[in-house]
């Protein structure tokens, strides 16, 4: 963990980044209060649903602000990634064909199931069973097929 | 979750005794003092607790003993009733009401327990006596709430009896078949209620709190109610009353079907649980955005398209929409539908689907962003000493070392920003006040300096001191001299300087104005176009209720004559005819 600096020796963030703290802020927040809801009654393998969720839409903003709607400068999607706001392991799958709407990493690892498949939310909405409801155990993802 | 903040306020508390004051010691401990016997003291002093004890114990007697015959039968009567006879002493209940519930009676006044106030838990329709609903509060009392007809009872209506007395040994057997489902919690919880009641009202001599701690606790309800009425003020019943009110109706406002068809626990784990169904369906939003578009959000769609709003107004209308909210174009659109107050606005409307609208929001924040760029790129970049300074010359004084200095000021804007680099801010502290000992007529000197060093370009008669460039206003040795030697200082100088010299005239000010004309006039003719379509779809509307009507009187009529035709009596078809012959 890299060393916490105090206030008066850290750099200020670069331009632009005014503009979305408040999303930012509120993101932030939202990662706190689902760190810390009890997760007694809750099964184990959901409670860190919302982590990964609130994670994803953080990624998502920001990936979208820089290659979507070109709203920041690259210098600022830097410093985000370095001070993880986004995450860049996913931002790398989002690039792909095929992963454009990918829910979290653990979802396609394929070497961590036992029939080396990936999670049932890449299964494209058209090859399930009519009306049928998935939500995947690592993120409680409803499916991220890009066809869908 | 959130803890309690609950502080025991002063005003809960009794009022001091003549001659005594309260204060706040600098370690933030309140103490007491009595100028004229000069004394201190951090214990609050209070009067004999023996008038207050007295009247709880009046009242409970009153209550008991000299309670006339009347029909409590009568809902009316009874709520009249319990605002008559429970009423405690009443100075002291102006205090309780700021949180305190009915903690503070008789032995305990020197100490409010702290109580939040009385909510409601737990609501139960009750079968067979449709609108009207159970409701459950914090402390185990409960009332029967008319949704409809939006009144409530702490008495329960004589005409619900039955129907509770079958909803609670319903319960009782759920509880005894021991399953492990929510209701078992909540009979428990209710149990564990029953004890707090009894608990928070120990002062209470009826035979009834005696019962409660029994184990038929279920069954002496109906009368605990009472109790704990009596002990309520009539002010706090109301407030009680209608504050169960508004969270009844709240509830039933906010989590809609899946609470309402079984019997619905608020318990601590099943607030919890809501919450989670809260969240998983919010997040089933995101999961939507995550997986399948936004499809799922189509339910939006108001029935009214087809009516002539060119594609391209009903963009353009949207657009107004997100600017006149104000929306920030950098805010992720599940932000927008979340605070959702874009809902009501007839704009809103305009696109037919979610995904039209949110393929204009894109469009629309997109071009918002680069305008925002491009404004950032030709204003001049802001100097973050400006501000600093002026801070400076304001607060900073030859007392203070840099550290308390700092110290002191940490939360002005001025010293967070975190363009300005701290030792930066040092430094010119350090100089700034090394400075403030100089002879004036050196800063004067110094001041004249640094105003001949700026061109007259930026500097000339035209300027005033409201207007001067930034490469005066950030020079420390602008901020030396006292603003009341120095703005009269720099006045004379700019007076005496010429007139700016002639540069390229300003041409692009008028096409500007021209082009936000255009926009404006745009917008109104938009705008107009919406109105009348508004109208329209109400003239539809209306057009459409007349058919509706006008057929259903065309069915009745025809129902009518069908009934006439059908009612054949004994005598058969024979008698019909006649009847029609002797009618002609």
């Amino acid at each position: 963990m890299p060393a916490i600096r105090p206030a008066s020796k850290r750099k200020p963030p670069p331009d632009g980044f005014e503009d979305i703290e408040e999303d930012l802020l509120i993101f932030g927040n939202k990662m706190k209060d689902a760190q810390n809801t009890p997760t007694d009654n809750i099964p184990k393998h959901q409670a860190q649903w919302p982590i990964f969720q609130i994670s994803h839409q953080r990624s998502r903003y920001v990936y979208e602000l820089y290659y979507e709607k070109e709203a920041i400068s690259k210098a600022l999607y830097d410093w985000l990634l370095k001070n993880g706001y986004a995450d860049a392991m996913l931002i790398a799958k989002w690039k792909k064909q095929g992963y454009e709407k990918l829910c979290c990493l653990r979802c396609i690892q394929t070497k961590e199931t036992n029939f080396n498949s990936t999670c049932v939310c890449r299964v494209p909405r058209a090859q399930l069973k009519e009306d049928q409801d998935v939500q995947c155990v690592s993120c409680g993802c409803r499916g991220c097929a890009s066809t869908d | 979750m959130v803890k309690s903040t609950y502080q025991p306020s002063a005003s809960a508390l009794q009022p001091l005794p003549p001659g005594w004051t309260e204060h706040k010691a600098p370690t933030g401990h309140t103490y007491y003092h009595n100028a004229e016997t000069k004394e201190s003291t951090y214990k609050r002093p209070g009067v004999a607790p023996t008038a207050p004890s007295i009247n709880p114990a009046m009242n409970s007697f009153v209550q008991h003993q000299t309670v006339p015959q009347v029909n409590l039968s009568d809902p009316n009567v009874a709520n009249a009733f319990m605002a008559q006879y429970g009423q405690p002493p009443p100075h002291q209940q102006r205090g309780q009401r700021g949180g305190s519930g009915p903690g503070a009676r008789g032995g305990f006044q020197a100490r409010p327990r702290p109580q939040p106030v009385d909510k409601p838990r737990l609501k139960i329709p009750i079968p067979g006596a449709e609108p009207w609903i159970l409701v459950y509060t914090k402390y185990g009392r409960r009332f029967a709430y008319n949704p409809t007809k939006n009144a409530s009872y702490w008495r329960i209506p004589e005409k619900l009896m039955p129907a509770i007395l079958e909803l609670d040994t319903a319960r009782i057997r759920q509880k005894a078949e021991g399953k492990e489902i929510e209701s078992h919690n909540g009979g428990k919880d209710a149990d564990a209620q029953g004890g707090a009641t009894a608990a928070a009202r120990p002062s209470a001599p009826s035979p009834q709190a005696e019962e409660q701690a029994t184990h038929e606790y279920d069954s002496s309800e109906y009368e605990e109610v009472e109790v704990t009425d009596d002990e309520g003020a009539e002010g706090d019943e109301k407030n009680q009353e209608t504050d169960g009110e508004g969270h009844a109706r709240k509830r039933q406002r906010t989590e809609e079907p899946p609470a309402d068809t079984g019997p619905a626990e608020f318990t601590e784990a099943d607030i919890a649980a809501q919450l989670a169904a809260m969240g998983a369906g919010y997040y089933g939003k995101d999961d939507v955005a995550m997986g399948e578009g936004v499809e799922g959000e189509e339910e939006w769609e108001e029935g009214d398209e087809g009516l002539p709003l060119s594609d391209e107004d009903a963009r353009l209308l949207f657009k107004d929409l997100l600017n006149d909210f104000r929306i920030n174009p950098y805010s992720p659109w599940e932000k927008l539908i979340e605070e959702g107050k874009v809902f009501d606005d007839p704009r809103y409307s305009v696109l037919p689907t979610t995904r039209a609208r949110r393929e204009v929001w894109e469009e629309w924040s997109r071009a918002k962003i680069q305008e925002n760029n491009d404004r950032r790129v030709k204003e001049e970049k802001k100097d973050p000493r400006i501000p600093y300074l002026a801070f400076l010359q304001d607060k900073a004084t030859p007392k203070l070392y840099w550290p308390e200095f700092r110290r002191k000021y940490k939360r002005e804007a001025p010293m967070k920003d975190p363009k300005l680099h701290d030792r930066d801010r040092e430094r010119f502290y350090r100089e700034h006040i090394g400075r403030l000992k100089l002879p004036s007529t050196t800063l004067k000197a110094d001041l004249r300096k640094l105003l001949v060093s700026v061109p007259l370009s930026t500097l000339n008669n035209t300027t005033d001191l409201l207007t001067l460039p930034p490469q005066v206003l950030s020079d420390i040795r602008y901020i030396s001299l006292d603003p009341s030697i120095r703005d009269p200082f720099v006045e004379a100088y700019l007076q005496d300087l010429g007139p700016p010299p002639l540069a390229g005239g300003e041409g692009a000010g008028d096409g500007e104005d021209d082009a936000v004309k255009k926009s404006h006039g745009e917008r109104l003719k938009r705008e107009k176009a919406l109105e009348e379509r508004q109208r329209a779809v109400a003239e539809e509307k209306r057009r459409q209720e007349k058919r509706v009507q006008y057929e259903r009187a065309r069915l009745r009529d025809g129902e009518r004559e069908i009934e006439r035709a059908m009612h054949v009596d004994k005598k058969g078809l024979q008698s019909q005819l006649t009847g029609e012959l002797a009618k002609t």
